[in-house]
């Protein structure tokens, strides 16, 4: 049995604990090379469960959230990475756009 | 539907401003490698230039690096042990090795050459000549990094690498720089989200494209094709224009009854985050939402002749565009928030960022490809409409600024 790497009232979003990615390049990264059928099925996991996540990662602030708290807070940024691909875009790249690894995130 | 925006049918805002006229606008400017030469000339070496924010060096021995290929230097943004910030340009004065070769940090003692051990203190002057006696007659006091003119505006450092530079920032910025007097820069520059790239376009190509905002419905439209628009004002008309002898703003409302995506609606609920949000302050600073409309959503401040700065209640961003070749730019984009107290109110603003990121995306490649097409040749001019007023103040101070260096000669 693996580790529980999320709190637990979180449990069932533990298959998709690859998410929980704590720079942009890698969170961009992910989306632009996983496939849409992958962001599909993370994004619908995440917006199912998203009122509740973030009702509760508000009350934590940024310096002190324990680590399992961290990976689901990283798993909510996944998730405004992939947003525009489900919402806007229908497809994991910005469409007809500029190649995303010209456009470097200082940032990260 | 909310309170209409101005329509199309109303007074232009070219009629404010006959002296910018109405006609087509050469397209030499943008494709020209001789009139890139001018602008660098008579320009980017005459004015105060945006190059970073007092946050990016707030403790004494902080500095930072700006290669600018458009000034033909590299400049050391240094703060002082007296608190002072001085730029220099960045070179040794013995063979002139370029002092510094990273981008940023912190000098805990001297700013030491790699090539032969000169070593200058924060202030700029030489403090150690290796092997000093095997060189003939030098004064010291003459060889220190040679300084630049630095000054600071609301916590932006700006440099001017003229040695006498015309006019102070002060007088430079004008009536546009104190309307932002009480504007909390500071408090809203704690999260920077800061992307570079090197995009294959002319500066101004890459900077009319900020300048106005009604390409939006049809270049945005899978992403906000209505933020600032509605089905009576299609086109996303500003809301007004002001216009300086050098600098411009547009204000711009937001359609505050667009339905959100998803994730967006929850990322409106958590504060920052969001492609516009409806403003609440009784009394901003007079440059912020100067008509004091409520429907307004952002301010853009074009700060000759580089620089946009996007102005909103509670996060602003900035576009600066240096100029590499007549065909070739870096594209700085900085996206500032607030300190997000809360993890929830973090992903908030990592969905503004990232749709703001992508929308940026979706311009990208449109610029590469009209680049393209103005160095084809196939025409010499284009022409503007009302909405692009700011695109021809651009052109017209750039023009009073090359012709009057010309005469200076």
């Amino acid at each position: 049995m693996a580790e529980r790497q999320l709190p637990a009232a979180f449990a069932e979003l533990e298959s998709f604990i690859d998410w929980s990615l704590a720079t942009e390049r890698e969170r961009t990264a992910r989306r632009q090379t996983i496939g849409m059928a992958a962001i599909k099925a993370f994004y619908d996991a995440m917006v199912a469960r998203l009122d509740e996540i973030l009702k509760y990662l508000n009350d934590f602030p940024q310096e002190s959230a324990p680590d399992d708290v961290r990976r689901l807070f990283f798993m909510t940024l996944s998730l405004a990475e992939v947003a525009p691909a489900v919402e806007n875009f229908g497809q994991p790249g910005v469409v007809d756009g500029y190649e995303y690894t010209r456009f470097v995130p200082v940032h990260d | 539907m909310a309170t209409a925006l101005r329509a199309s049918n109303e007074k232009k805002w070219h009629e404010q401003y006959p002296e910018l006229g109405t006609g087509p606008i050469p397209i030499e400017p943008y494709v020209s490698r001789e009139y890139f030469e001018k602008e660098r000339a008579l320009i980017f070496r005459k004015v105060w230039l945006n190059a970073g924010r007092v946050e990016q060096i707030p403790n004494p021995g902080d500095y930072f690096v700006k290669d600018l290929a458009v000034l033909q230097t590299s400049i050391l943004i240094v703060r002082g042990k007296d608190g002072a910030i001085r730029a220099f340009h960045n070179m040794c004065a013995h063979r002139g090795n370029k002092l510094v070769a990273d981008t940023g940090g912190t000098c805990r003692g001297l700013f030491t050459c790699k090539f032969h051990g000169w070593a200058y203190a924060l202030d700029g002057s030489l403090s150690h000549i290796a092997d000093e006696a095997s060189f003939f007659d030098l004064n010291k006091a003459d060889l220190g990094m040679t300084p630049i003119a630095v000054d600071t505006w609301e916590g932006f450092v700006f440099i001017n690498v003229d040695p006498h530079p015309a006019e102070s920032l002060r007088d430079y910025l004008g009536e546009i720089g104190t309307g932002f007097v009480g504007y909390p820069f500071g408090e809203l520059s704690a999260e920077l989200f800061f992307w570079q790239t090197e995009i294959k376009a002319n500066w101004k190509v890459v900077k009319d494209a900020f300048q106005e905002v009604w390409h939006i419905p049809t270049l945005h439209h899978k992403t906000i094709p209505n933020v600032f628009s509605d089905a009576v004002n299609k086109y996303g008309h500003a809301l007004n224009f002001t216009l300086y002898p050098r600098h411009g703003r547009i204000s711009l409302g937001g359609n505050y009854e667009r339905k959100p995506t998803t994730v967006e609606s929850f990322a409106l609920r958590y504060g920052s985050g969001a492609t516009v949000i409806k403003h609440a302050s009784i009394n901003p600073p007079k440059g912020v939402n100067p008509m004091r409309d409520p429907r307004w959503a952002t301010d853009g401040n074009a700060l000759f002749p580089n620089c946009l700065m996007y102005v909103s209640e509670r996060s602003y961003l900035t576009h600066i565009f240096w100029p590499l070749a007549e065909n070739r730019t870096l594209w700085e984009a900085r996206f500032y928030y607030p300190k997000a107290k809360t993890l929830a109110e973090r992903f908030s603003q990592e969905y503004a960022k990232v749709i703001l990121r992508d929308i940026n995306m979706e311009d990208g490649s449109t610029l590469e490809r009209t680049q393209t097409m103005l160095a084809s040749g196939a025409k010499t001019e284009i022409v503007l409409q009302d909405q692009e007023l700011l695109i021809r103040q651009h052109h017209k101070v750039a023009e009073e600024y090359i012709s009057a260096g010309r005469q200076d000669r």
